[in-house]
């Protein structure tokens, strides 16, 4: 058998895939463990304390809590690579289409939110980087540090007491699908995600530029005199990215946990307001299967931000 | 001392660094000291729901007449007590946990507890977190085992990456060399180096703990009402935010307050690391 692939950049992502898969694989089993090794049992805690005895057994049969824990995991592995992750105690709807509804939603405004904060965070890392002037350097490292301390939720309640309680420019919570209709309720949220992102970004990005200033081919750009153009692209920007992918790509898994806050917030039907209410309900499958989505999604997110930067420089360690 | 203090603010980063301990400091000491200055409980009602901020009350009153002035530095235990658990309880058991990893030989072993450790650094912090309070039941004591269980494991990457490192410094080579036991070798030449490390770390975490402390209770998974915490006590104020603006900006100043005093120490170490 031929497995083993032959070339080094193969062999390296190849190394880094199977790594990624079997992280998952251990996603997986903690989302598992977590729910078995906790004190006290799912089933009567959903049902409260007043339940009868029957009706606890059948919860526990339901959730597959009856047979012993090795049935239970190769059980759940099963489910598992059936893509089935369970079905919902409250509504009766499978997770999988709990989070094939939701997650859209969610998806739409990070993705926005990383757009406007990489495209701004661009020209300010590299301007302030370019021109290392320590006072400059400082005063923006300390703004965005305040930032990144304060809370997201903090943020979002100081918003909507400027922007929808004394002036109507955006309702304080509700949502509506449907593409420009849908903005109205959207823009706070990604506004607030950007200033966080942007913080976080250019802060990165502003110590790689400075980092990338005193590499010898910068001298040799500016003695070649290639246009300015060319040159804050292919001379100060392109080689200062790699570090900014692999935080972008870290980033967007934590942005998904603060997801779940802002969605709280603004009452937007994400992905991040079923999990606080499943979690209100002990609704165990919805919880372990959104917690199993957040820690896959985490994985591969961050295994393409590590490949995608090791193609862009290869200095990267994958 | 003052002299000591000019000079000190001098320095690269000195300046941030006296500011951050200086806010952090008269935080924790007003919310310590609540008692002896503020005459009304924190769950004491003491006037009309909503009174707005006046020279008796400077932080107004809540929704049921609680005076929030009193809440706010009630809740410093709370927050920056239940931070300050959330973080040293993983120091310690990462740092330890890293140490015996870099030291370990067995390659089932190392493999396995790698393989744990990738996979609960996978999670986002808070997700896991609220996850593991489903099944804990919400409560500050719960956050803190939460936090203990499953916080360690960066410490712990850390700390192994670190002491790999440190192992193959010729200072270790010599003490080994010099046959001095183990043990010393552990406690004297590895430790120190490491927990430098792991200590720098906790600093700019104690920023992340105290915000999933306060977002877990924002959400009504952390601290239980009536007690004070920042966190509920903005989600209380959130449904009066246009009647009373005071319920939520002022626990609110107070969290950031905390969080910015430590940014500021660690911007202003990293400052000096650089200068150095």
């Amino acid at each position: 058998m031929k497995l083993k692939p032959t070339s080094p950049l193969a062999r390296k992502i190849f190394g880094r895939t199977i790594r990624a898969f079997s992280i998952s694989f251990w996603v997986m089993v903690i989302a598992f463990a977590l729910m078995r090794v906790t004190p006290g049992d799912p089933a009567s805690a959903r049902l409260g304390a007043g339940a009868e005895e029957e009706a606890i057994e059948a919860l526990r049969e339901q959730l597959g809590l009856n047979v012993n824990p090795f049935q239970q995991f190769f059980n759940y592995l099963g489910d598992l690579s059936r893509g089935d992750l369970g079905t919902s105690l409250v509504s009766g709807i499978s997770v999988g289409e709990i989070i094939f509804n939701s997650f859209p939603l969610t998806l739409t405004y990070i993705a926005f939110s990383f757009l406007f904060a990489f495209l701004i965070s661009v020209p300010i890392g590299v301007l302030i980087g370019w021109s290392n002037k320590a006072s400059w350097v400082y005063s923006f490292r300390t703004f965005t540090s305040i930032v990144i301390a304060t809370p997201n939720f903090f943020i979002a309640m100081v918003a909507i007491l400027f922007f929808s309680v004394q002036r109507d420019w955006a309702p304080v919570f509700g949502y509506e699908p449907g593409f420009p209709g849908n903005m109205r309720y959207l823009w706070l949220p990604i506004a607030i995600n950007t200033l966080i992102l942007l913080s976080i970004i250019s802060r990165v990005l502003l110590a790689s530029v400075i980092d990338t200033r005193s590499e010898e081919f910068v001298e040799t750009g500016i003695i070649r005199g290639v246009s300015r153009i060319r040159f804050f692209w292919f001379y100060i920007l392109k080689p200062s990215l790699a570090p900014t992918i692999v935080l972008m790509s870290y980033m967007m898994g934590t942005m998904l946990g603060a997801t779940v806050i802002l969605e709280t917030i603004f009452s937007l039907p994400g992905i991040g307001r079923e999990l606080v209410s499943a979690v209100l309900a002990s609704d165990y499958p919805v919880v372990q299967g959104t917690l199993i989505f957040f820690g896959v999604i985490t994985v591969f997110l961050s295994f393409f931000g590590d490949l995608f930067a090791y193609l862009l420089d290869r200095r990267v360690k994958l | 001392m003052i002299k000591q203090i000019r000079e000190y603010a001098a320095l690269p980063g000195g300046f941030g660094i006296i500011v951050g301990v200086s806010m952090f400091l008269s935080i924790s000491i007003l919310g310590f000291a609540r008692p002896l200055l503020i005459p009304y409980a924190p769950d004491e009602l003491i006037g009309d729901g909503l009174a707005a901020p006046s020279w008796d009350h400077p932080f107004g009153l809540d929704q049921l007449g609680r005076d929030v002035l009193s809440r706010t530095l009630a809740a410093v235990p709370a927050d920056i007590g239940v931070a300050f658990l959330g973080v040293s309880i993983p120091l310690f058991i990462g740092t330890v946990i890293g140490i015996l990893l870099a030291f370990a030989k067995n390659r089932v072993f190392l493999s396995l507890v790698g393989s744990i450790i990738d996979g609960i650094n996978a999670f986002p912090l808070l997700i896991i977190a609220i996850a593991m309070v489903t099944f804990l039941g919400p409560g500050l004591f719960n956050v803190v085992i939460v936090l203990a269980l499953m916080n360690w494991a960066r410490y712990a990457r850390i700390a192994r990456t670190r002491a790999t490192i440190v192992l193959r410094e010729n200072y270790v080579e010599a003490a080994r060399l010099m046959g001095y036991p183990r043990r010393r070798i552990i406690f004297k030449h590895v430790t120190p180096n490491v927990s430098s490390e792991t200590l720098a770390y906790a600093l700019s975490d104690f920023i992340l703990v105290i915000v999933i402390i306060s977002g877990l209770s924002f959400l009504g998974l952390g601290a239980r009402p009536p007690a004070a915490e920042w966190g509920s006590m903005i989600a209380d104020g959130r449904v009066f935010l246009g009647e009373a603006w005071w319920i939520t900006v002022f626990p609110g100043i107070a969290l950031c307050w905390s969080a910015i005093s430590i940014s500021l120490i660690v911007e202003g170490l990293s400052r000096r690391d650089r200068a150095n």
